[in-house]
């Protein structure tokens, strides 16, 4: 066994310690994917309880994050396919407001103007991302958001490499297409 | 290569696809580089708002799995209760409910019969119809007034 699996193996061991260090990340990734916050909750929970459940099924063949994001990976895409047949639930999602988050986050020491700019790519980058198709979609924001290099994303979404790199490189087509619209 | 990086090569660069001459020429270009270092920034700003809106989002982190699980509420095992009982009873009252109803239209179905029998023996030990009793007496006095009268012609 190498280190990185043994790694793995001790740190399923301590599970409270698996959810301490790795619950702000699922959710984030749920909450980005969802862009609901009580489904993101629910999606957390359920990926937290189904890897209690599973953890003497882990062969640790990933990193334990990258096994917990494959475990949200799926539960993401059956709360997207049960939303689309709950029509009267698609309104919720509208009121996800990142206002608040993107005027921290745009430096105050830029000028108006480009602040302005930032901040209108940002919320170009929001919009073309939550409309990308659900792989696609996926792809970019572990890739962006949660920072997974091309095999990580492969391990997590059951894809080959190759394919991740496809279905990144038509999201970022997608992404800059909206952020040139600005320019 | 002189050429600047074509908007998919500038795509493919992002996602991790870049040749050794592409390479070359973004350290060399000031466009190519600026362009690349702008869409970096971009994707980094998106990168820091999703974090920032996920811990405002989030609360407080669960530190243990019971923690992270939902605990229900004893409102909510009380009204889960409430909810058995009130079945509970209502599977018991209805058989209940319908066995009575049949009882007392048993009942009344008896007690209908009764008085239509009794009816019927009434109009049975009659001698005449019920409409023809008064002119009995009638006939019964007049009969033997009527003999006599012919025994005294």
């Amino acid at each position: 066994m190498t280190d990185v699996l043994k790694s793995s193996a001790v740190e399923l061991d301590d599970f409270d310690g698996v959810v301490r260090l790795h619950w702000p990340r699922v959710f984030r990734f749920a909450l980005a994917s969802l862009r609901d916050r009580d489904a993101a909750e629910t999606v957390t929970q359920d990926c937290f309880l189904k890897a209690y459940r599973g953890k003497d099924g882990f062969r640790g063949e990933s990193s334990v994050i990258t096994w917990l994001l494959q475990i949200a990976v799926n539960l993401i895409r059956d709360h997207a396919r049960n939303r689309r047949l709950q029509f009267w639930k698609r309104n919720r999602t509208a009121d996800f407001d990142f206002d608040g988050a993107s005027n921290e986050i745009v430096n105050r020491d830029e000028s108006p103007e480009s602040r302005t700019l930032a901040k209108q790519q940002l919320e170009a980058i929001w919009r073309a991302s939550e409309n990308l198709p659900e792989r696609q979609r996926t792809v970019f924001l572990l890739r962006f958001v949660e920072d997974l290099d091309l095999l990580e994303i492969a391990a997590a979404t059951g894809m080959k490499e190759g394919t991740v790199k496809i279905h990144l490189h038509r999201a970022l087509q997608t992404v800059r297409a909206r952020m040139e619209n600005l320019r | 290569m002189n050429q600047h990086l074509s908007s998919e090569q500038i795509s493919k660069w992002m996602s991790g696809d870049r040749t050794p001459q592409e390479e070359q020429h973004v350290r060399a270009c000031p466009e190519c580089s600026a362009e690349v270092v702008r869409l970096e920034a971009t994707l980094q700003l998106f990168r820091g708002s999703v974090r920032r809106l996920s811990e405002q989002q989030r609360g407080i982190a669960p530190q243990t799995l019971r923690q992270a699980l939902p605990a229900r509420s004893p409102t909510v095992w009380r009204l889960r209760w409430a909810l058995a009982v009130a079945a509970l009873l209502i599977a018991v009252a209805i058989p209940l409910y319908k066995g009575a109803k049949n009882e007392q239209r048993q009942r009344e179905m008896a007690k209908a019969d009764a008085a239509l029998l009794e009816q019927i023996d009434a109009e049975v030990s009659r001698a005449v119809p019920a409409p023809m009793e008064p002119l009995i007496s009638l006939v019964a006095w007049d009969s033997t007034n009527t003999r006599g009268g012919v025994e005294k012609r």
